[in-house]
């Protein structure tokens, strides 16, 4: 197991933990708890592309990179409006 | 640099769950958007050169270098409308 498969499972663990936050309490935690895991998921999976040395996942993660800003700023504005 | 990037998301996900408020809390999305995927770039850079892979880590360490200040500024003002039902100052805070 190379370091960069060690840290992309430390990072995974991170992300359970953020999960349990994003589950519970009150709207703006989940939401933030939910912009810091959607970070969090890009960086593993640019950890298991170098890790596994597979290229296709360094695109996975510039695509999620992109949505997942996209996604948390609609939430956010569904937040602010009418929710 | 792969240690000190998890080490600063460790450190964002303890004061996300840490935090007193919420806002409190949107300062802690800062390190593990900014440094942690600035560090793993780095690394991909020292170990790849630069080639495609090492390009692709840019570019997501800068889509969140990037877009991260915008996302936190959208969130705090949705807090506050959320709160006071606007986001400008109230005539009771302006005195």
């Amino acid at each position: 197991m190379t370091g960069w498969l060690v840290a992309a499972a430390a990072v995974l663990v991170l992300v359970l933990a953020v999960g349990i936050v994003a589950s519970r309490g009150p709207l703006m935690r989940r939401v933030i708890a939910l912009e810091v895991g959607g970070v969090l998921v890009t960086l593993a999976l640019v950890l298991l592309a170098e890790g596994f040395d597979r290229d296709v996942y360094f695109d996975l993660a510039v695509v999620l990179g992109a949505m997942t800003f996209a996604a948390s700023l609609v939430f956010v504005r569904f937040l602010e409006r009418w929710l | 640099m792969l240690g000190l990037a998890v080490l600063v998301a460790v450190g964002s996900v303890v004061g996300l769950i840490a935090a007193r408020d919420d806002l409190d809390r949107l300062h802690f999305l800062a390190p593990a958007s900014v440094v942690s995927p600035v560090l793993v770039a780095l690394a991909v850079v020292v170990r790849e050169a630069l080639d495609g892979r090492a390009i692709k880590a840019l570019l997501v360490a800068a889509f969140f270098v990037v877009l991260n200040p915008i996302l936190s500024q959208a969130t705090a003002r949705a807090q506050r409308v959320r709160e006071h039902g606007d986001w400008r100052l109230t005539g009771e805070e302006r005195r």
